[in-house]
C-alpha cells in the first residue's frame, strides 16, 4: 500500500516540476496524471498496490473537495444575488452538453465502428 | 460545579487552534452524508458532498469559526486532491481496454460536449447579467471538480465557485440525463454513458455505474479524457476569449 502511495506521490511530483518548469499553464497533477497513463500503457498493467491506493482515493474523492467548497460561505450574497440566473445557466448548459455528446456519438459511430 | 475542570473556554481554545476541529468536522460530515445517500438508494439529489458542505458551513457558522482558520486545518484533506487527480490514470488506463477502436468517435463528441459546456453556460449567464466573477467560475464546471480547480487557479476563477459548480453539474446532470438521453432516443449503453461523464463527471459517471456497467465504464473514461483535453484546452481558450 505504501509503495502505492509512494508511486503516485512521485508522479504528482514530476508533474508538478513539469508544470513549474516547463509548461506553466497546465496544473502539474494533471501533467502527472498523463505521465502515469503513459507508464502504464509502457508497463501495460496496472501495479496491484497502486491501484489498491488509487482506488481508496478515488472512491472518496467526493471527500477532497469537501474544504474548497466550504468557501462557499465567503460568496452567498453574491451567489444569492444571481442564484437564478446561475441555475438557468447550469441546467441549460448540462442539458445541452448531454445531448450534443449523445448526438455526435450516434451519428458518426456507425462509420466507426458497430457496437 | 465542576470548578476543578477546566473552564470550557479553555478547553475550546485548545481544541479549536489544532486541525483535528476542522478535520473531525469535515470527515464525520462526509460520513453523515455518505450515510444519507446510502439510505436514499443513491438518489443523485442526495449528494453526498452537497450534504457535508452544507453541514459544515453551518457547522462553522454556529461555532464562529472563520472560514480560513477551517481551511488551515482542513486542508490536509485538501492536499490528496492533486494524489486523487493523478490517480485518474488507473480509471482512464482500464478504460482504454474497452474501446474497441471508438476512439475516434469519441474523441469527436468530448471535443464538441466540452466547447457546448463552455459556450452555454458562459454565454447564459453574461445574457442574464451574472457578475463577472461568478461567471469565470462557470468555465471548468463540466471537468470533475479536483481538476476544475486547478484549471480555475489558471484562469484567475475561484477555486471555490468551480467545484461549487461542478458539484452542481454533476448533480443536475444526473438527474436530467436520463431524460435527454430518452428524449434522444439514444439507446447504446456506451452513448448514454460516455454522454453522462463527459457532462456531469464524477457524479453522472456513478449515476451510469448504478444504471449499466458498460455505461460506467464509458461515463468513466468521458470524465477522464474531458479532465485532460480541459486542462489542456481550457486556460489557452480562456486567454485567448475573455
Amino acid at each position: 500500500m505504501i509503495q502505492g502511495l509512494v508511486q503516485l506521490f512521485l508522479f504528482q511530483a514530476l508533474g508538478e516540476l513539469l508544470s513549474k518548469f516547463a509548461l506553466p499553464f497546465i496544473p502539474g497533477p494533471v501533467l502527472g496524471l498523463v505521465l502515469l497513463l503513459a507508464f502504464l500503457a509502457l508497463r501495460g498493467h496496472v501495479p496491484a498496490s497502486m491501484d489498491g491506493v488509487g482506488s481508496s482515493i478515488l472512491q472518496h474523492l467526493g471527500l477532497l473537495f469537501i474544504p474548497a467548497s466550504v468557501g462557499v460561505v465567503l460568496y452567498l450574497p453574491l451567489l444569492q444575488a444571481n442564484a437564478w440566473a446561475i441555475t438557468a445557466a447550469l441546467v441549460l448548459s448540462v442539458v445541452a452538453t448531454v445531448a450534443v455528446v449523445a448526438l455526435v456519438l450516434k451519428l458518426f459511430a456507425k462509420k466507426d465502428s458497430t457496437p | 460545579m465542576n470548578n476543578n475542570l477546566p473552564p470550557i473556554s479553555e478547553i475550546w481554545v485548545y481544541l479549536s487552534g489544532s486541525p483535528l476541529l476542522a478535520l473531525v468536522l469535515t470527515l464525520s460530515a462526509y460520513l453523515l452524508g455518505l450515510t444519507v445517500y446510502e439510505r436514499s438508494q443513491r438518489n443523485p439529489l442526495a449528494n453526498p458532498v452537497l450534504i457535508a458542505v452544507v453541514l459544515v458551513c453551518i457547522g462553522i457558522g454556529v461555532i464562529d469559526m472563520p472560514y480560513a482558520q477551517y481551511f488551515e486545518g482542513a486542508q490536509f484533506v485538501h492536499f490528496l486532491l492533486g494524489t486523487a487527480t493523478v490517480s485518474l490514470a488507473i480509471p482512464i488506463y482500464k478504460g482504454f481496454a474497452s474501446l474497441k477502436g471508438r476512439m475516434g468517435v469519441l474523441l469527436l463528441s468530448l471535443l464538441a460536449g466540452g466547447i457546448t459546456s463552455v459556450l452555454t453556460a458562459v454565454g447564459m449567464a453574461r445574457w442574464l447579467g451574472v457578475d463577472e466573477a461568478l461567471v469565470r467560475g462557470l468555465v471548468a464546471k463540466s471537468v470533475t471538480a479536483p481538476i476544475a480547480m486547478g484549471i480555475a487557479e489558471r484562469v484567475q476563477a475561484s477555486p471555490t465557485l468551480t467545484a461549487i459548480f461542478a458539484v452542481s453539474t454533476g448533480i443536475l446532470g444526473a438527474v436530467l440525463g436520463r431524460y435527454v438521453l430518452d428524449a434522444l432516443r439514444i439507446k447504446a449503453w456506451w452513448q448514454r454513458g460516455f454522454a453522462l461523464g463527459v457532462a456531469a463527471h464524477g457524479i453522472g459517471t456513478s449515476r451510469a455505474f448504478s444504471v449499466n456497467a458498460e455505461a460506467g465504464a464509458y461515463a468513466s473514461l468521458g470524465m477522464g479524457l474531458h479532465g485532460i483535453a480541459g486542462a489542456m484546452l481550457i486556460p489557452y481558450a480562456v486567454a485567448w476569449w475573455f
